[in-house]
């Protein structure tokens, strides 16, 4: 057994086209210099070629045969973000229920269908989206697309089914509730969208799970589950017209509501100016760390300054030596790693840094992270800091492509917020164009500390009075006490506070 | 010969499986061939073996650097070293300064990584190919000329203990995972976890850096693996110019010879977790090392107990039995005597001696008769689906083929294993179940909340 890693960065693949070469001046004292860069070689970006079906499903196929593999996406334009307030967690367990059965198929043999093909069915819900997606041999594609089509169009939901999987929610999130850094994140959510969507934890709440009935997850699925809602993508190892061909015998015949598509309020504040930010601790006496969030609302993915955003997120928490890891790791020892993540989404996403450190260090922690918020809003950045943070985004960016599973979530993503297809070609191109006063202006604007909101879960008595030092009104909340149903947080309020 | 980081076991929802299905699809062998890796073989004069493959799918190259040290060369007292000392060779060397790794690979869009496991480390990156001269470079410096100072040794050996509690403290299951290690070995090395302790971290000294790396960070102790874009000629020149340069010290390196012993009884453990929700069970034996010609066949009876829903843990205990959340089975196949273990984690209201038995009726079924041929060709369909998922990168290709040289002995392995495991028969999968699973060769861990202690008798739920 047993990898310890240095760090927790994943593997991908390189670009290297419009990068250029670096040359390493700063190594200059060296005994011995480091050989300088050949000339770069270009990278070729596969091309995606699409085509709607008459009842509006787009189907979207991306040729790359480096082995002889095939991922298809089913994805239903709708998430968890659709959640009715005490029913969180429905749009996740109706795409978990996919494939417990269908009209034809029990649970057990829809897992030994796709398994015997050496291939992986996996559903579920995501933000926004709703995914179905299956990998497998190239030579197995038909029959396991056979699968994914009966399972997205066939699904019975069973009681006997939506009991068991009730059951292991709850269980997983027994489980999850004891992980300071994954509870950290969903009281983060409740604290940056309140009782709005996005607020709750996409997998639901213990009591949101026990209440969601077999009714209402049919009709989500009637509801949202509809061609003209739908993405259909292919990668690998196919050819365009073999995938249409598939597509149009195995989706050709679903019917098109005559309803109109359901429409979601949206809810565009970017900050959380509206209420004042926050300074939450959930006190959780046996945490073997403390996990620290600053959290705050971001931009949505079709934002103009979405590229901004991302080189100002690469700059300040993207990768290992982004700033906060820099800060906080590398030169403090305090944490095995530090980042942060733009969320963008459909509406308005959230921003946020985040980190685990012994109990002791929580306050130093939180407090490291604001400052750091702070200066890249007020210092200017030197391109020797700039022009290497963008090459981890592309660089990044090639490597997603280099798998099939990678290059399918790439298509589906810009499928899923109606951006060009052809934004894969310019991507790299559209890193480049950001500047240093970029980055600076929007640190200032769009992701400013004074909106940011804390959130800290671990043994309070260890690091509190610190805390308490840094930031005014902190709020202590024990775990016990603790309501994720609520913005409020507190279980007692939250029954003395009607809605 | 499948690895995990503690935190893929904890919630996995699809991590189990059952054999009995009322209607088995017929199901023909896999068609799809995995493409063999046809690679390039050579050895320095100073002992160091380099393995390459010229592969022009896209314009990066993946390096990797092993080195046949690993956390069962720690030094005595000082568990978790050889993990700490791999943290230390992102650090300064003669003509680096600390971090440059970085500045070489992240920098210009790329990455590296490191990872310690318990017979070997291994070092890479994957880079534009135009970086390939500069990276050879880089890794030939730290190898012959890595210099620590003390204020980076102490910062970083802060991160190590951080990433202890990250991985061992804070998940609620952090601590079952190090345990299992713990109580399976009496004897041999492999029973001090590689992530090691707070005490015998801080134990260590700046010395010991220096000692470990002249011990054994030699070019005869590494093999060097290059897949992707280059020129053939161009890079076994660079090769040559710069780790040819590195001078092979006199002397051998320690090896641990230690055997574990077979085990001769049962043995039983109770551990408890500040924060744990809801009881877990391990139950694990000792297996034969991974170049033993009962590893394919080990492999697919894991891939059978618990590869996916519709394996046999999954359909029997998540499933049908409604015991467990989760079950698991792990090949923990090793250079020498490794581990074959099973396990859950109970859903709630349960009792961890049910989950015993039920655990234990799956390996009597296994036992007793033969899988059904659907079953194995199941399994090979989805250990050669993993092994081209592995393979669609170049760092995918060059670990397939590092591990088959250091860990296997044998480059050519990188290929054989994948025909070993297509020649695995149903026999062959109950004759290891026999041979290995034995009531004689069992260690049972209960790890229970910690309100539970004294009320727990860990008496067995079966037997076998």
């Amino acid at each position: 057994m047993k990898i310890e890693e240095k760090n927790f960065r994943n593997a991908g693949f390189v670009c290297s086209v419009l990068l250029g070469t670096v040359a390493f001046a700063s190594i200059s004292f060296a005994q011995e210099a480091p050989p300088a860069p050949a000339a770069p070689r270009s990278v070729t970006i596969p091309k995606p070629i699409e085509k709607t079906l008459k009842n509006g499903l787009r189907v979207i196929v991306v040729e790359s045969s480096n082995m002889p593999l095939v991922t298809s996406v089913l994805m239903v334009k709708s998430g968890g973000e659709i959640d009715p307030d005490k029913l969180a967690g429905i749009a996740d367990m109706t795409g978990d229920l996919l494939t417990k059965g269908t009209k034809t198929r029990t649970a057990p043999e829809i897992a030994e269908a796709i398994e015997a093909l050496g291939g992986e069915l996996n559903a579920g819900a995501s933000w926004d989206s709703s995914l179905v997606t299956v990998s497998v041999m190239s030579s197995k594609i038909n029959a396991a697309m056979e699968i994914l089509a009966d399972v997205a169009r066939n699904p019975t939901f069973k009681e006997d089914e939506i009991e068991r999987l009730r059951e292991q929610n709850l269980d997983n999130l027994r489980v999850a509730l004891r992980q300071p850094g994954t509870l950290a994140g969903f009281v983060a959510a409740r604290v940056v969208f309140g009782d709005k969507a996005y607020g709750h934890p996409l997998s639901g709440t213990p009591e949101s799970i026990a209440a969601i009935k077999r009714d209402d997850i049919m009709s989500l699925h009637d509801k949202y589950y509809r061609p003209d809602n739908a993405v259909l993508v292919f990668t690998g190892d196919i050819k365009a017209e073999a995938a249409f061909k598939l597509a149009e015998k195995l989706f050709g015949d679903w019917t098109r509501p005559n309803s109109a598509l359901p429409v979601m309020a949206q809810d565009d504040t970017e900050n959380s100016m509206n209420t004042k930010p926050r300074v939450v601790v959930i006190d959780m006496p046996e945490a073997g760390q403390a996990a620290v969030v600053v959290a705050r609302r971001g931009i949505k993915r079709a934002d103009p300054e979405y590229f901004r955003g991302i080189v100002s997120n690469s700059v300040l928490g993207g990768g290992y030596s982004a700033r906060l890891n820099q800060e906080i790791r590398i030169k403090r020892g305090l944490s095995y790693g530090a980042n942060s993540s733009l969320s963008a989404r459909r509406a308005v996403g959230v921003f946020s840094a985040s980190t685990q450190t012994k109990n002791e260090s929580g306050a130093e922690v939180a407090s490291l992270i604001m400052s750091e918020l702070r200066r890249l809003a007020s210092e200017p950045i030197a391109d020797s800091e700039l022009t290497p943070r963008k090459a981890v985004l592309t660089g990044n960016f090639g490597r997603n492509l280099e798998t099939t599973g990678g290059l399918a979530t790439q298509v589906a993503n810009l499928a899923l917020y109606g951006l060009g297809l052809d934004e894969i070609n310019n991507y790299i191109k559209n890193v480049q164009a950001v500047s240093a006063a970029d980055v600076q202006k929007f640190a200032a604007t769009r992701i400013d500390a004074k909106g940011a909101n804390v959130i800290v879960v671990g043994n309070a008595k260890v690091f509190l009075a610190d805390l308490q030092k840094q930031f005014a009104n902190v709020d202590v909340i024990s775990v016990g006490e603790l309501d994720l149903n609520s913005a409020t947080l507190r279980k007692t309020l939250a029954i003395k506070t009607p809605k | 010969m499948q690895r995990f980081y503690f935190s893929m076991f904890l919630l996995s929802a699809a991590t189990a499986l059952c054999g009995v299905l009322l209607f088995p699809p017929p199901v023909a062998v896999a068609q799809t061939k995995v493409p063999r890796l046809n690679y390039k073989e050579r050895m320095l004069s100073n002992g160091m073996k380099v393995l390459t493959v010229e592969d022009h799918s896209s314009p990066t190259v993946a390096i990797q650097v092993w080195y046949k040290v690993g956390s069962k060369d720690d030094p005595d007292g000082r568990s978790g070293f050889a993990h700490l000392f791999e943290h230390m060779m992102f650090k300064s060397t003669k003509n680096m300064k600390a971090e440059m790794m970085d500045r070489l690979t992240e920098d210009v869009g790329g990455y590296n990584n490191a990872s310690t496991y318990d017979d070997f480390t291994n070092y890479y990156e994957v880079v534009p190919s135009n970086y390939l001269e500069t990276l050879i470079w880089a890794e030939s410096d730290r190898l012959g000329t890595l210099t620590v100072d003390e204020p980076n040794f102490k910062s970083e050996r802060d991160v190590v203990k951080e990433e202890f509690r990250q991985s061992i403290l804070a998940p609620p299951y952090g601590k079952f995972y190090y345990m299992i290690e713990k109580r399976s070995f009496t004897t041999h090395p492999y029973k001090r976890p590689g992530i090691g302790s707070i005490e015998e971290l801080d134990a260590s000294s700046i010395d010991d850096v220096r000692a470990f790396h002249k011990t054994f960070y030699r070019p005869d102790n590494a093999t060097l693996v290059i897949v992707g874009d280059f020129d053939q000629k161009q890079l076994d020149g660079w090769v040559d110019k710069y780790f040819g340069r590195v001078v092979k010290p006199a002397g051998t390196m320690p090896r641990v010879t230690i055997k574990e012993p077979e085990r001769t009884a049962e043995q039983r453990f109770n551990e408890y977790g500040a924060n744990v929700p809801l009881p877990a069970i391990a139950i694990t034996y000792l297996a034969p090392p991974v170049t033993s010609d009962d590893a394919a066949a080990l492999q697919v009876a894991e891939s059978i107990l618990s590869s996916g829903e519709s394996s046999r843990l999954y359909q029997s205990l998540v499933y049908e039995q409604q015991i467990a959340q989760d079950a698991f089975a792990n090949a923990d196949l090793r250079e020498d005597t490794g581990l074959f273990y099973f396990g859950a984690i109970l859903s709630s209201d349960k009792k961890v001696e049910d989950a015993e038995r039920s655990l234990l009726a799956e390996l009597k079924r296994v036992q007793d008769q033969p899988v059904s041929p659907a079953e194995i060709d199941k399994a090979k369909n989805q250990l050669v689906t993993n092994a081209l998922h592995e393979r669609e990168t170049t760092n995918g290709k060059s670990f397939a083929l590092a591990e088959a040289a250091v860990l296997f002995g044998d480059p050519a392995r990188a290929n054989t294993n994948l025909d070993r495991l297509q020649a695995v028969t149903a026999s062959d999968v109950q004759r290891v179940m026999k041979k290995y699973f034995t009531a004689t060769n069992r260690v049972v861990i209960y790890y229970l909340p910690e309100s539970m202690r004294g009320t727990a008798k860990n008496v067995g739920g079966g037997s076998n």
